[in-house]
C-alpha cells in the first residue's frame, strides 16, 4: 500500500447539519465556513454540544450534511456515492475516538487489520500492522484483546489502526478524553509524529486546550457556529 | 471474514449454543420424521424387488388377507399363455402365539401350495432360509412350519421346537430371514392345513401368485389374465365384509368402512354381474410400489407439516439470536463502517455468522438424526425400519444452511442500514 498524497486544503462552506429526534429538530451545525490547511495540526475546540464531533464526522464522510459543502482538494466529500464514501474512509481517512472503539472479539493485531478484513489481508499488510504495534510500544501485546489492555494501550492500538492505511487525513475525536495527562500527551505525540513524518493533516476535537502548541491551528465552535479561528 | 464471524459467535458462547441447539433439534427432527417415509419407500422397493411375479386378488381387496377367489381359477390361470407357475395362497391373521395375544407387529399364517411352490424359480422365502429347510412334500397336511428368525427369536424357539399358534402346536422345520418387516411376518404352512385350522372354504384361496414364464412382459400378462376373467362372478358366497372377516375387530371395522365407502364388491352368485366388471385385480410389483408411493406422498405431506413447526421455531431462534447479537454490536458496526466497511461488508459478516450457525446446526442435526434412526432400528427391528438416505442428509444440511442464512438476513439488513455516526454516538 502506498501513502495517499497529502491534502492541500479542506474547504468547509456554509455547512449545516440538523438531527430530528421525535418532534424536535436539533441544528448541530448552523452554517460553518472554515478552511483547514493541508499538513496542519488542527484543533477544533468548544463546549459540549457545540457541534465539534458532528463537524469531524462530516469531514470523515460518516454522515451527510443537511446543507453546505466540504471540499478536500476540490473534491466534494458530501457528493460522493456511498461506495466512494466507503473507499474514502477505508483508504484516505483514519479515525481515532475518545472511547477507543476497538472490537472486543479481536486481538490488538486484528483490530489494526480490521479495515482490510473484507478485501483480504496481504502478508505485507500483516507485517506492517505488526511493525506499527511495535512502533507504538505494543510489541508484546499484539495477541491481547482490548479487555486485556489499559486505556492508553487501547488508544495506541486505535492509532496504529488509523496509521496502517497511511491516511492523508486523521480525524481524532477527544483522543485523550479517557486518558491521564501523561498518556494523553504520549498519544498526542504519536499524532504529531504522523504529521511530521507523512505530512498527514490531523484534525483533533478536544476540550483540553493544554495539548495545543504554538503553530497549531484552532477552530472554535459554539452553538454550531464558528466563533473564532 | 469467516474467521471474524466465527470469533464473534465464539465470543457469545451461550447464545450461540442455544441457537445451535434449537436448529440442531429441528434438523434432527426433520431427518427423523422423513426417515420414516424413506424407510417405507426403501422397504417397499426392496420387498417388491424380490417378488418378480404377479399377485391376483379379489377386486377391491387391499391385501391378499381380505381377498377371496375360487380355488378352481388357478387351473384357468395356468392355461393362459405366458404363465409359468400359479401358486394359491391362503392368509390368516395370527391372534395367539405361545398363548400370548399378538397385536404388533402382526403375524400371519401363510398357507401355500407346497407342490406349486417348489416349481417357483424365485421364492422370496425359500431363497432366504438361514436354518433348517423349506417346506416339502413331507410337510403336506402336517402341522409343520417355516418361520422368520424374528419370530423364532421373539419366542426363543429353534428348529425342531414346537410353536403354539392360535392354540395349535406346530413343529418348526425351517427359519428364514428376509430382513424386511413386510416379509418377516409370515408363518409358512401347507395351504390345506391353514384352510382346515381357520375354517377357510376348501374351494377358495385368498390370492394367486403367478410366476411368468418370461415369454411376455408382466403388463401384457396381467392384461391377459384380466381379460380371461372379465365379466365373471365370484361364487364363493357371503358378503365381502363377511368374506373379509379377520377376527380382529379393528381391522374388520376398518374393512367394513372401506367397503361402505367404495360401495362394496359384487360377490354373490345370485346377483346380476356387469359383463365389463372386473372380479379380480392383477398387481405387478410396480402396482404395489405405486400404491405405497401414494401413501408415502400423503405421509410426506403430513411430515412436512410437522417439520415446518420445528423449522419455524428454529428460524425464530436464529433471528432472535442474530438480532440480539446485532443490537449488542451496533457500535462495532459503526466502527467498522467508520473504517471503510461497506453496507454489503457488514451484511456479509452477519450472514456469515448465521450461515456458520446454519451449517453447524445442520451437521449436528444430521448426526443426531442419523444416530436416532439407527437407535430406533436397532431397538425395534421388527416394528420400525427408518432410513436416512445420503440424499435426505444432504438436503437437511443444505436446508439448515439456507435456514441459517435466511434467519440472519433481517438482522443483517437492519444493521446494514444503521448510520455509522448514529452507531458510534450510541457508544
Amino acid at each position: 500500500m502506498t501513502q495517499a498524497s497529502p491534502v492541500h486544503s479542506i474547504e468547509i462552506e456554509d455547512l449545516t447539519k440538523e438531527f430530528t429526534i421525535g418532534p424536535t429538530t436539533v441544528r448541530a451545525l448552523q452554517g460553518v465556513t472554515a478552511r483547514i490547511d493541508g499538513g496542519s495540526f488542527q484543533f477544533v475546540l468548544g463546549p459540549s454540544g457545540s457541534g465539534k464531533s458532528t463537524l469531524l464526522y462530516l469531514l470523515g464522510a460518516l454522515d451527510r450534511p443537511s446543507g453546505g459543502s466540504i471540499a478536500i482538494d476540490g473534491r466534494l466529500i458530501n457528493e460522493l456515492s456511498r461506495e466512494e464514501q466507503d473507499r474514502f474512509r477505508r483508504t484516505e481517512v483514519g479515525f481515532v475516538f475518545q472511547s477507543f472503539n476497538l472490537l472486543g472479539n479481536l486481538t490488538a493485531l486484528d483490530n489494526v487489520l480490521a479495515p482490510f478484513l473484507p478485501i483480504g489481508v496481504s502478508g505485507e499488510l500483516h507485517q506492517r500492522a505488526e511493525d506499527l504495534l511495535v512502533h507504538v510500544g505494543l510489541a508484546d501485546r499484539q495477541r491481547h484483546r482490548p479487555g486485556e489492555l489499559s486505556g492508553g494501550e487501547q488508544q495506541r492500538v486505535a492509532i496504529a489502526r488509523a496509521l496502517l492505511k497511511q491516511p492523508k487525513l486523521v480525524l481524532a475525536d477527544e483522543p485523550t478524553g479517557e486518558l491521564d495527562h501523561r498518556t494523553g500527551a504520549e498519544v498526542m505525540g504519536y499524532l504529531r509524529d504522523l504529521r511530521e513524518e507523512l505530512g498527514t493533516t490531523v484534525v483533533v476535537v478536544t476540550h483540553d486546550e493544554s495539548y495545543i502548541e504554538p503553530g497549531d491551528a484552532t477552530l472554535r465552535l459554539r452553538d454550531g457556529l464558528v466563533v473564532s479561528d | 471474514m469467516w474467521r471474524f464471524a466465527i470469533q464473534n459467535l465464539v465470543s457469545r458462547p451461550l447464545r450461540s449454543l442455544l441457537a445451535l441447539a434449537g436448529l440442531s433439534v429441528a434438523i434432527a427432527g426433520m431427518v427423523g420424521l422423513f426417515s420414516v417415509a424413506e424407510g417405507i419407500d426403501r422397504m417397499v422397493s426392496d420387498t417388491f424387488g424380490r417378488i418378480p411375479g404377479l399377485a391376483i386378488m379379489q377386486a377391491g381387496a387391499p391385501l391378499p388377507l381380505f381377498s377371496r377367489l375360487p380355488a378352481s381359477w388357478a387351473q384357468e390361470i395356468a392355461e393362459i399363455d405366458g404363465v409359468g407357475v400359479v401358486n394359491p395362497e391362503v392368509w390368516s391373521r395370527v391372534n395367539l402365539i405361545e398363548g400370548e395375544r399378538v397385536i404388533a407387529p402382526p403375524r400371519f399364517l401363510f398357507g401355500t401350495s407346497i407342490a406349486e411352490r417348489q416349481k417357483l424359480e424365485t421364492d422370496v422365502y425359500r431363497d432366504a432360509m438361514v436354518q433348517g429347510r423349506f417346506l416339502d412334500q413331507t410337510d403336506r397336511h402336517q402341522l409343520h412350519t417355516v418361520i422368520s428368525r424374528q419370530i423364532a427369536e421373539d419366542n426363543e424357539v429353534g428348529i425342531g421346537d414346537q410353536l403354539s399358534i392360535n392354540g395349535d402346536e406346530f413343529t418348526i422345520v425351517g427359519i428364514y430371514h428376509c430382513g424386511q418387516l413386510m416379509l418377516d411376518v409370515s408363518i409358512i404352512v401347507d395351504i390345506d392345513v391353514v384352510r382346515r385350522l381357520t375354517r377357510f372354504e376348501p374351494n377358495s384361496a385368498c390370492a394367486f401368485y403367478v410366476e411368468p414364464d418370461g415369454t411376455i412382459d408382466n403388463e401384457q400378462l396381467a392384461e391377459r389374465i384380466r381379460e380371461k376373467f372379465r365379466g365373471r362372478e365370484i361364487e364363493s358366497g357371503g358378503s365381502i365384509a363377511g368374506a373379509m372377516a379377520t377376527g380382529n375387530p379393528l381391522i374388520d371395522l376398518l374393512l367394513a368402512i372401506q367397503n361402505w365407502l367404495t360401495g362394496g364388491t359384487p360377490t354373490r352368485g345370485s346377483e346380476t354381474v356387469d359383463a365389463e366388471a372386473e372380479p379380480i385385480e392383477v398387481r405387478t410389483s410396480d402396482d404395489w410400489a405405486e400404491r405405497f408411493d401414494e401413501f408415502s406422498s400423503d405421509l410426506n405431506l403430513f411430515l412436512s407439516v410437522m417439520t415446518s413447526i420445528g423449522v419455524l421455531i428454529a428460524v425464530l431462534s436464529i433471528i432472535n439470536t442474530m438480532l440480539m447479537s446485532v443490537t449488542e454490536r451496533i457500535i462495532d458496526f459503526g466502527i467498522l463502517k467508520a473504517n471503510g466497511w461497506s453496507r454489503r461488508d457488514v451484511m456479509m459478516l452477519i450472514t456469515c455468522e448465521s450461515a456458520v450457525l446454519g451449517v453447524a446446526g445442520g451437521v449436528i442435526g444430521c448426526g443426531l438424526g442419523l444416530v436416532g434412526t439407527e437407535f430406533v432400528n436397532s431397538t425395534w427391528p421388527d416394528r420400525l425400519q427408518l432410513y436416512a438416505s445420503p440424499q435426505l442428509l444432504a438436503f437437511a444440511l443444505l436446508f439448515s444452511a439456507a435456514l441459517g442464512i435466511a434467519g440472519g438476513l433481517y438482522p443483517a439488513t437492519w444493521a446494514m442500514r444503521l448510520s455509522p455516526m448514529e452507531a458510534i454516538r450510541r457508544g
